[in-house]
C-alpha cells in the first residue's frame, strides 16, 4: 500500500531539506509540461537532489511509498518522456550541473546530468575540443537528458549520436543502489549494461553522473547553402553527395511553406519563392575541404540548384545556419502551436516520403513544414495549428501517425531522436513483433524490478499505457486530478 | 568432428541449421532438453574464455550467409550472420563502399562470431567499435524467441538498443542471426609512417605527436623490439637496429591531406629522434594486416593478455608492468593501440610452464591494471595452463544484473555454460 503523500513529503524533506521538496501546486506547475506540450501532467511532488547520493536516497523512499519516479533534466524533451503522467515524484537534475572534469589527455569530460550540453562544449573549447552531439535545445538541455534519450543533432551525421559518445555514466537503480557501467578502460569484460542506459528514458535507471567522448576541433569548416524550386532536386543532391563519397557534418534540408516563415523572421537570404533549402556543412582538414567543396558545389548544381551559396567565415556561417536555428521559432508566424514529428526513413526513399507528407498536410488541411536531417533521413515535419480551431488537434494527431506509419512502412523508424516516451509508445508495434517488445519488457523488469522507474514510458509495463498515445493522455490528468 | 573441439572436449553433435528459423527452434529444443550450446561462425575465437562445463552440442551459422538487404545509396547493409567479413568487404568494395573493422582472421571469420566476440582492431582510433555502427541485430534468445532491437536507419531510438548487450557477450545471451551496419565510403587513400626509436623516450609523448592537430591517424600503434621481430612484414624494414620502439601511424582519406600528415609526422618522428620510413600502399597493407592477427593465437606457446585501460595511463601502465616482467624475464612481444586504451601483451612462457608461476605472474599483471583502473584478460594461452588460469579476472560491478540478464534470455542456462564471465 502506498504511504500517505505528507509522509512522504516528511521523508523526502528529511534528507534534502525544504529547499529541496517542492509540493505546492504553484512550484508543481513548472513541472506539468515537457517541450512537446501536448502531454501534460502534475507530478505530486518535485524533489530537487544536489549528489547522486541524495538521488539515491529520493529513489529508495519513494519507491518504498509506491509511488512513480521520473527523472527530468530540463524538459525540453519533445515526447513526453519527462511528465509525470502516472504521478508520483519527478526527480529534476537541475542542481547537478557541474562539469566535474576536462581531461584533455583522454579526451573525455566528467559532467553531472544536469549540465547543459553548449556548457560543455564552451569550456572544451579552451583544450581545442568540443562535444559534438548538438541538439537544437542545446542551450537548455542538459547531458543527462541528452544521454536519456539518446540525443542527436544536426552534426550526427558524421559524428554519431549520444550512445557513441557516452564512455560511461554513475546511475541510480530503483533499489536505491548506485551502479557505475561503462569505463574509459574499453572492451572491459560483461555486458555492454551502458548501451541499453543510454536511451533508457528513465525506465531503466536515473543517470546522475556521464563521462564523454570530446573531439578535437576541426583544422576547417565550411558552409553551404543550396536553394530549389524542385523539392526532388534538393533530395537527389543529399544522396549524390553521399554517394561522392563525401561525410558531411550536417546536411540539413528546410522545405515547402516553412522557408517564406523563416525568412521574414531570420532573414536569412532565403528566397521566399524557394521550394527547398538544403544547408551542408563539412569539416575537416583543408585540402579535404578543398576536394568536397568543389564536388558539393558541382552536384547540387548538376541535380537543379538555381543557386549555391558559400560561407567561409564564422560571420557568413553563423547567418547561412541562423535560418535552420531560428526555424522552429519562425514558424509561430504561421500558426501558435506545432506538433513536431521525427520519423526516420532509408535516405534514398526522402523524396516520395516529402511528397506524402504535403498529400497528408493537403488531406487533413494542415500547415506542415519540413525542417530536417537530411543526411540522416530524419523528418522532422512540423504540424502547425491554432488549438481554437475545432477538431484540429485530432487531425494533427491522425496526420502524424500516418507520417510515421509511411516511415516504418518504407524501412524506417518512428523516432530517430526524440524519444518514444508517451507519444509514440502505442506505434512501437509497428515496428516490433511481441516476442521483441517482451524481450524489451524483460530487460526493463531486470532493471527496475519494482515497476517504478518512469512506468508508463517507452515499453509501457502495463498493456492500458502500450494502446494510447499522446493524443488520448491530454485532457485525462487535469490539474485537479493530481492535487492532494 | 575434431573441428569443433574445444580445449579437447568434444560435443556430442555438430548441427548446422538451414536457416534462422531452424536454428532458432533447435535452441527451444536445446532449452527444453537442457542440452548445452557451443554457437559457432567461423570458429577463429572459440579459443576465448574458458572451456564449456558442459557441451552438447555445436551449432553453426554457416548456413546463414545471404545478403538480406544492400541499399549502397543509403550506407546500409542487413547480412546474415554467417557471412564472412572478407566477403562482406568484397561486396562493400564494388560499390566503394567498406567497413572500417580489421579484426583478426577476417577472411575466416563470421560477421556473427566476430560482434559476439567483441572484435576489434586498430582501425578502431579513426572510426570506432562494431557497437558504434551495428544499427540492428535479430537475434535467437537461449529459448529460441527470435527477437530483434533496433532498425535499418542510420538513426533510430524506438526501444532499447539491446542489440548492444549481444555485443562481446561470446553468444551467451542469444545467438545472432542477422546484423544490419552502417557503412562509409572508402576512403580515396590509405598512407602509414614507420617511426623507429633507437633510444628510450617518453612513449606517450611520442604517440600525443603523431595524434596532436593537425594529424588525425586512424591507427596508431606501439610496438617493442620483440613484436616488431615477429611480424613477417616488417622483416625488410627491421635491419639490425637496436630500436626501443616502433610507432606506426595510419592516414586515410583524400590523398593531398594525407600526404600532408605523413609529411609533418615524418617531420615530428625526425624531430623527437627517430628513423621514419614510408610504408607504400601494398607494404602497408600487409602490415596492418600483421597486426590484426597479432592478436589472433599463433600456436606459439605465449601467453596472450589483452590489457585494458585509460589511454592517458600509457606511462603508468609501462612503469608498472616492465619491473614485473623484467623480473620474470620471458620475452615479452607488445601491442599498444595507442589512443584507445587497448594493449595486446604476448608473453612467452617457457615450454613445460609451471602453472603456480604463471598464475603468480597473473596476479601481479592484473593488480598493476587494477591500480590504474585498467583490467587483464587472458585471451590465448598454452593448453596446459589454460584450466588453471583465471582467464576473466574479478566479476564486473554489475555482475548481478547481467546474471539476472542472463536468467531472463536464457533461462535454462544452454548458451556456452562457464565460458564468459557472466
Amino acid at each position: 500500500m502506498p504511504g500517505s503523500c505528507s509522509q512522504l513529503i516528511a521523508a523526502l524533506v528529511e534528507v534534502l531539506g525544504e529547499r529541496g521538496v517542492l509540493h505546492r501546486p504553484e512550484e508543481l506547475m513548472l513541472y506539468e509540461y515537457d517541450g512537446s506540450s501536448l502531454d501534460q501532467a502534475l507530478p505530486q511532488i518535485v524533489t530537487v537532489p544536489a549528489t547522486t547520493d541524495e538521488v539515491a536516497a529520493v529513489v529508495r523512499i519513494t519507491v518504498a511509498h509506491g509511488r512513480p519516479v521520473v527523472a527530468r533534466g530540463a524538459g525540453t524533451g519533445l515526447s513526453g518522456g519527462s511528465v509525470a503522467e502516472s504521478g508520483g515524484v519527478v526527480i529534476s537534475l537541475a542542481r547537478m550541473n557541474t562539469i566535474i572534469a576536462i581531461d584533455p589527455h583522454n579526451r573525455t569530460a566528467v559532467v553531472q546530468a544536469g549540465a547543459v550540453n553548449l556548457t560543455l562544449s564552451e569550456q572544451a573549447a579552451d583544450y581545442g575540443l568540443h562535444f559534438a552531439p548538438d541538439p537544437s535545445s542545446q542551450r537548455s538541455c542538459t547531458i543527462g537528458g541528452n544521454a536519456a534519450t539518446n540525443a542527436g543533432g544536426p552534426y550526427c551525421l558524421k559524428y554519431g549520436v549520444m550512445t557513441n559518445h557516452v564512455l560511461a555514466a554513475t546511475v541510480v537503480l530503483s533499489d536505491g543502489s548506485i551502479a557505475h557501467l561503462g569505463s574509459l578502460a574499453p572492451d572491459e569484460p560483461g555486458y555492454d549494461l551502458l548501451g541499453v542506459m543510454v536511451g533508457n528514458e528513465g525506465t531503466l535507471g536515473i543517470i546522475t553522473e556521464v563521462t564523454v567522448r570530446l573531439l578535437p576541433i576541426s583544422e576547417d569548416v565550411q558552409t553551404f547553402l543550396a536553394i530549389y524550386d524542385d523539392l526532388d532536386q534538393a533530395s537527389a543532391s543529399v544522396s549524390a553527395i553521399i554517394a561522392a563519397g563525401i561525410i558531411p557534418t550536417a546536411m540539413e534540408m528546410l522545405a515547402g511553406r516553412g522557408i517564406a516563415a523563416v525568412e521574414e523572421s531570420v532573414h536569412a537570404g532565403y528566397p521566399a519563392d524557394a521550394r527547398a533549402v538544403l544547408l551542408i556543412e563539412i569539416d575537416g582538414l583543408r585540402e579535404e575541404l578543398k576536394t568536397w567543396a568543389r564536388l558539393i558545389v558541382e552536384i547540387c548544381r548538376r541535380m537543379g540548384a538555381r543557386e549555391v551559396q558559400v560561407a567561409n567565415d564564422p560571420a557568413q556561417r553563423a547567418r547561412l545556419w541562423a535560418g535552420r536555428k531560428g526555424a522552429l521559432a519562425a514558424c509561430a508566424r504561421i500558426a501558435p502551436r506545432y506538433h513536431i514529428q521525427d520519423g526516420v526513413v532509408p535516405r534514398s526513399r526522402l523524396p516520395e516520403a516529402l511528397r506524402f507528407t504535403e498529400t497528408v498536410a493537403d488531406r487533413y488541411d494542415l500547415t506542415i513544414v519540413n525542417i530536417f536531417h537530411a543526411g540522416d533521413g530524419n523528418l522532422h515535419p512540423l504540424l502547425l495549428f491554432d488549438l481554437r480551431t475545432p477538431g484540429i488537434l485530432e487531425r494533427a494527431v491522425a496526420a502524424s501517425e500516418e507520417i510515421l506509419r509511411m516511415c516504418v512502412d518504407v524501412g524506417g523508424t518512428i523516432s530517430g531522436e526524440h524519444g518514444i516516451g508517451i507519444e509514440k509508445r502505442a506505434y512501437l508495434h509497428w515496428m516490433f513483433t511481441a516476442d521483441d517488445l517482451a524481450a524489451f519488457r524483460q530487460l526493463r523488469t531486470v532493471f527496475d524490478p519494482t515497476g517504478l522507474l518512469n512506468p508508463t514510458k517507452l515499453i509501457p509495463l502495463h498493456e492500458s499505457y502500450a494502446k494510447t498515445s499522446f493524443a488520448q493522455s491530454v485532457g485525462q490528468t487535469t490539474m485537479l486530478d493530481r492535487l492532494m | 568432428m575434431s573441428n569443433y573441439y574445444i580445449e579437447g572436449i568434444a560435443p556430442q553433435a555438430v548441427h548446422t541449421p538451414r536457416n534462422a528459423d531452424e536454428l532458432a527452434a533447435m535452441l527451444q529444443q536445446a532449452t527444453a532438453d537442457g542440452a548445452s550450446v557451443v554457437p559457432w561462425g567461423g570458429g577463429t575465437r572459440q579459443h576465448l574464455g574458458n572451456a564449456p562445463t558442459r557441451y552438447n552440442l555445436a551449432l553453426r551459422t554457416a548456413h546463414l550467409n545471404r545478403t538480406i538487404e544492400y541499399h549502397p545509396e543509403d550506407l546500409v547493409i542487413t547480412v546474415e550472420a554467417g557471412v564472412r567479413l572478407d566477403d562482406l568487404q568484397d561486396r562493400l568494395a564494388q560499390n566503394g563502399q567498406w567497413l572500417p573493422w580489421a579484426p583478426p582472421s577476417a577472411s575466416a571469420a563470421s560477421i556473427g562470431g566476430l560482434l559476439a566476440s567483441g572484435a576489434s582492431g586498430p582501425l578502431r582510433l579513426g572510426y570506432g567499435i562494431p557497437r558504434d555502427w551495428v544499427l540492428a541485430l535479430r537475434v535467437a534468445l537461449g529459448d529460441g524467441r527470435i527477437v530483434k532491437s533496433g532498425a535499418r536507419v542510420v538513426k533510430n531510438v524506438a526501444g532499447y538498443d539491446s542489440h548492444k548487450l549481444h555485443i562481446g557477450a561470446l553468444g551467451t545471451l542469444g545467438v545472432i542471426l542477422e546484423a544490419t551496419f552502417k557503412t562509409l565510403p572508402l576512403p580515396e587513400c590509405k598512407h602509414s609512417v614507420l617511426t623507429a626509436y633507437s633510444k628510450p623516450l617518453n612513449i606517450l609523448q611520442a604517440l600525443e605527436q603523431l595524434r596532436a592537430a593537425p594529424l588525425n591517424p586512424v591507427s596508431l600503434v606501439a610496438l617493442n623490439r620483440t613484436t616488431a621481430e615477429r611480424l613477417p612484414s616488417l622483416q625488410g624494414f627491421m635491419h639490425d637496429q637496436p630500436d626501443h620502439l616502433i610507432i606506426v601511424a595510419r592516414f586515410a582519406g583524400v590523398s593531398a591531406a594525407v600526404n600532408r600528415q605523413i609529411r609533418e609526422a615524418v617531420i615530428r618522428g625526425i624531430d623527437a629522434g627517430a628513423s621514419c620510413v614510408d610504408l607504400d600502399e601494398h607494404n602497408e597493407a600487409l602490415f596492418w594486416r600483421d597486426i590484426a592477427n597479432f592478436s589472433a593465437p599463433l600456436d606459439d606457446g605465449a601467453l596472450m593478455l589483452r590489457l585494458g585501460a585509460p589511454s592517458s595511463q600509457l606511462l603508468d601502465q609501462s612503469r608498472l608492468l616492465e619491473p614485473i616482467m623484467r623480473n620474470y624475464g620471458w620475452p615479452v612481444a607488445r601491442m599498444v593501440y595507442a589512443g584507445v586504451g587497448l594493449s595486446f601483451v604476448r608473453w612467452y612462457l617457457p615450454a613445460d610452464p609451471d602453472p603456480d608461476e604463471a598464475t603468480a605472474a597473473l596476479a601481479e599483471v592484473r593488480s598493476a591494471m587494477a591500480a590504474i583502473k585498467g583490467y587483464a584478460v587472458v585471451e590465448d594461452a598454452p593448453a596446459a595452463l589454460r584450466r588453471t588460469l583465471d582467464i576473466w579476472g574479478p566479476p564486473p560491478s554489475a555482475a548481478s544484473l547481467m546474471r539476472s540478464l542472463k536468467a531472463q534470455w536464457d533461462p535454462a542456462g544452454i548458451l556456452n555454460p562457464g565460458r564468459y564471465v557472466v
